[in-house]
């Protein structure tokens, strides 16, 4: 059984529901109040979507300010990252516009990109028009879905719609190589920004 | 609402159970099955090297460790390392430790031998970078990166500090928590699993050796299947390191060293860096697997190490340990060492690795010409099949790693040679399974005796699977006198036992004890209920692992024949 191994990430503010999703989408549970995430969390679950098998590899990253500059270790090599807000604080919104720049300047060019507007279950208290968001997801090319993981709505689909856009399999040999940093270059020079070119890293391998 | 209408599914998704990796278990549980701690150790104007962190903060670590640590974190003499230098070391525990859990200590039993650890160590793995900073009064960064771990897996964290650590320099603190949470995320290191790693956005996958793997057998080969992620990089073993790379300097010497090692004579490895020593020191403890190095050894040793006074002591023998050192004052401390092995800078040509021999005397300072420096007199003669093998693999330019594989399986094969008569007479020391009575004792191994052992070889000695000549009994009495030696048949008995614990313990189990007592008279009665009920809590309290079944059998067995007895004697019986 061939499984396609899909390495993703999720940004955003702290507190929008980033690893809320990842809990929904993995176990099928929420948890009110879950304590912030240090660094990232690292989770997989394996689907199948339209007969198709998906290892999902999710780095669910921490949204603190101080981990800031941790964040090219986890979207380098990414085939997808989710870019998550919260549709009743206008602010996180704005934080979406500088993931989304950042990962296209400095992510897999072919990286497929979601906007997750999440507590979409938070109609009263909504800051966020949903076209606004439409249009700007258009524009940047990526997928646009509201979410809540308090209700599941959407949850899944989110992943559908990512395994529905990853390019085709054959042009996957590059990505495969562009995951993997080689372990035993210990002088490797890495910047926070600016990451290494396409080239550069395809041309590592994935095997010590 | 807009949400809603997004909602139609475009297709159809179905979970396929797999367990994600969340820990349920309590924070720091999961990392401290790996790793004890990390440390960063900074360089101050003033006080020297200084413990800057620890982390996480809650662990503890002794004044003397933590100065052990501080010292061996930092390169002797660090004026040639510029740059970015890793090495590791091992150091001792303060006594009195809270030893490992009771999981940690089950997995341990599960490891082969040689790494299985005995709890009073820690190995630190160390990442220093020294840059010039004009900005730091002195003009130069120096800090280091330092991974405490009980477990000796040399190859993992070698790798591991070379990831974290660069990250940890960019970037600060939040890089260590967000390492250390990972870790944290790790499942538990099970003997014979294969295990996924993530860590700062990768996977590293491996395998954990098991005391069950075949080592003659094909390299281990991580399973590929059920519950594996398709990892990103793998690592093709936890502890093993490159022994030809380490050796490559010293190579035509390696047989002898091997016998050094195996006999537990003092060694010392002189080298102007602490990456060189940790890797020579490492690669020859490992020349003797799977035979366990019984010794203390240390890959990188210092002058303010707290065994520095025992170890080099003049006016005892020296100690059969193998040290690592750099600093050019050891050259006169040791010099009245019997063993000694000088490396220079590690180059990967093959021209200079013809040195001859050298009289240990004739090594008076660390400028003297790199070498194995011996009074030592092997016992037997050099194979030159596999040295014209290596060297033909260097004219040919075969990948290091294969080269290692050659040299690993060749020592492992002497190894075996060696030890496979010892394993042999071992085995003819066991009582035999017919001697095994519920109604005395359980039987014990017979004593070791050396010269029955070495009357054996000449019918099954080392001649039946090595080509290797020469004084092969005179190997086995030097052996007789080691500390590997006592290690290894200390084990043996203590398995063995065990074994035969159980046997006579399922014996019992198995035995009709009510009909025993129908002609019996009380007093034997009783006194056999005693030794049950201490013979219960002696498999319990040492982990024999006798069968569920068998246990309530034995319980059932006492409980009829409680109550065959005078109702006074029951109540007694029963308190």
């Amino acid at each position: 059984m061939a499984v396609r191994e899909v390495k993703l990430c999720l940004l955003g503010e702290a507190a929008v529901g980033k690893s809320s999703i990842v809990q929904r989408f993995v176990k099928d549970q929420f948890r009110p109040a879950l304590e912030s995430t240090i660094g990232a969390s690292f989770m997989t679950k394996r689907v199948e979507v339209d007969g198709k098998h998906y290892a999902f590899q999710i780095w669910d990253t921490a949204g603190q300010e101080k981990y800031r500059a941790l964040a090219p270790m986890y979207y380098r090599g990414s085939a997808a990252a989710i870019v998550v807000y919260d549709i009743t604080r206008e602010q996180t919104f704005r934080a979406v516009k500088e993931w989304v720049s950042e990962l296209r300047k400095n992510a897999a060019q072919d990286i497929v990109l979601a906007i997750a507007g999440n507590k979409c279950d938070l109609e009263d208290l909504r800051e966020v028009p949903y076209k606004d968001v439409q249009d700007y997801a258009q524009q940047k090319n990526a997928i646009f879905i509201e979410t809540s993981a308090l209700t599941a709505v959407n949850v899944p689909d989110l992943f559908i719609k990512i395994a529905h856009q990853l390019p085709p399999e054959d042009m996957l040999t590059s990505r495969m190589n562009t995951s993997s940093i080689k372990l035993n270059d210990t002088n490797q020079k890495r910047k926070c920004c600016g990451g290494p070119s396409r080239n550069e890293m395809g041309s590592r391998s994935g095997i010590l | 609402m807009a949400a809603m209408e997004q909602g139609v599914s475009e297709g159809m998704m179905k979970a396929l159970g797999d367990v994600p990796l969340s820990p349920t278990l309590l924070p720091w549980d999961r990392f401290s099955n790996w790793l004890h701690c990390a440390c960063v150790v900074t360089f101050d104007l003033e006080l020297g090297q200084a413990m800057e962190l620890i982390y996480p903060g809650h662990v503890k670590l002794t004044d003397t460790e933590k100065a052990n640590i501080c010292y061996l974190s930092f390169p002797d003499s660090n004026s040639g390392c510029m740059g970015d230098t890793q090495f590791h070391f091992r150091i001792r525990q303060s006594p009195g430790r809270k030893t490992t859990s009771k999981c940690q200590h089950q997995f341990n039993k599960d490891y082969p031998v040689s790494i299985q650890s005995d709890g009073a160590y820690y190995y630190g793995f160390v990442f220093f970078r020294q840059t010039k900073d004009r900005s730091i009064r002195r003009g130069y960064f120096q800090k280091s990166l330092v991974l405490i771990s009980k477990l000796p897996f040399v190859a993992l964290f070698q790798q591991l500090v070379s990831i974290i650590a660069p990250e940890y320099f960019e970037n600060g603190e939040p890089s260590l928590e967000a390492a250390c949470h990972d870790m944290d995320q790790w499942p538990d290191p099970v003997p014979g699993e294969t295990v996924n790693l993530p860590i700062f956005g990768s996977v590293l996958q491996s395998r954990v050796p098991s005391r069950s793997d075949k080592v003659l057998g094909r390299g281990q080969n991580i399973r590929v299947g059920a519950p594996t992620v398709p990892a990103h990089s793998i690592l093709p073993s936890l502890y093993e390191v490159d022994i030809y790379s380490a050796f490559l300097p010293i190579l035509p010497h390696i047989q002898m060293l091997w016998e050094l090692v195996l006999a537990g004579e003092p060694l010392v490895v002189m080298a102007p860096s602490p990456s060189i020593t940790s890797s020579t020191v490492q690669a020859l403890i490992s020349l003797i697997g799977p035979l366990k190095f019984y010794g203390d050894y240390r890959p990188y040793f210092t002058i303010h190490d707290s065994e520095f006074k025992e170890y080099t002591t003049k006016t005892q023998a020296p100690p059969p340990v193998i040290l690592g050192v750099t600093n050019p004052f050891f050259a006169k401390t040791l010099q009245h060492w019997p063993n000694i092995i000088r490396i220079g800078e590690m180059t990967h040509g093959s021209s200079k690795i013809f040195n001859k021999l050298k009289k240990a005397s004739s090594l008076k300072t660390l400028d003297s010409k790199p070498g194995v420096y011996t009074r030592y007199k092997a016992f037997l003669t050099k194979d030159k099949i596999i040295l014209k093998r290596l060297i033909k693999g260097i004219q040919s330019k075969r990948p290091p790693e294969a080269q290692n594989a050659i040299l690993r399986r060749h020592f492992l094969e002497l190894t075996h040679s060696f030890m496979i008569p010892l394993e042999r007479y071992m085995a003819s020391l066991m009582p035999l399974q017919r001697n095994i009575s519920p109604h005395k004792g359980p039987p014990r191994l017979r004593p070791f005796d050396p010269e029955e052992f070495l009357r054996s070889l000449e019918h099954s000695g080392p001649q039946l699977t090595s080509g290797v000549k020469g004084d092969w009994e005179g190997l086995y009495r030097k052996f007789f006198k080691s500390q590997n030696f006592e290690g290894w048949y200390y084990h043996r008995q203590y398995e063995v036992n065990q074994k035969l614990q159980v046997l006579h313990m399922e014996a019992l189990c198995d035995s009709d004890l009510v009909a025993w007592i129908q002609d019996k008279e009380e007093v034997e009665i009783v006194d056999l209920i005693l030794r049950i009920r201490e013979k219960l809590a002696f498999a319990a309290s040492n982990q024999i692992a006798v069968s569920d079944e068998s246990l309530q059998k034995l319980n059932k067995h006492m409980d009829n024949i409680i109550s065959s007895l005078p109702e006074d004697l029951q109540t007694v019986l029963k308190s």
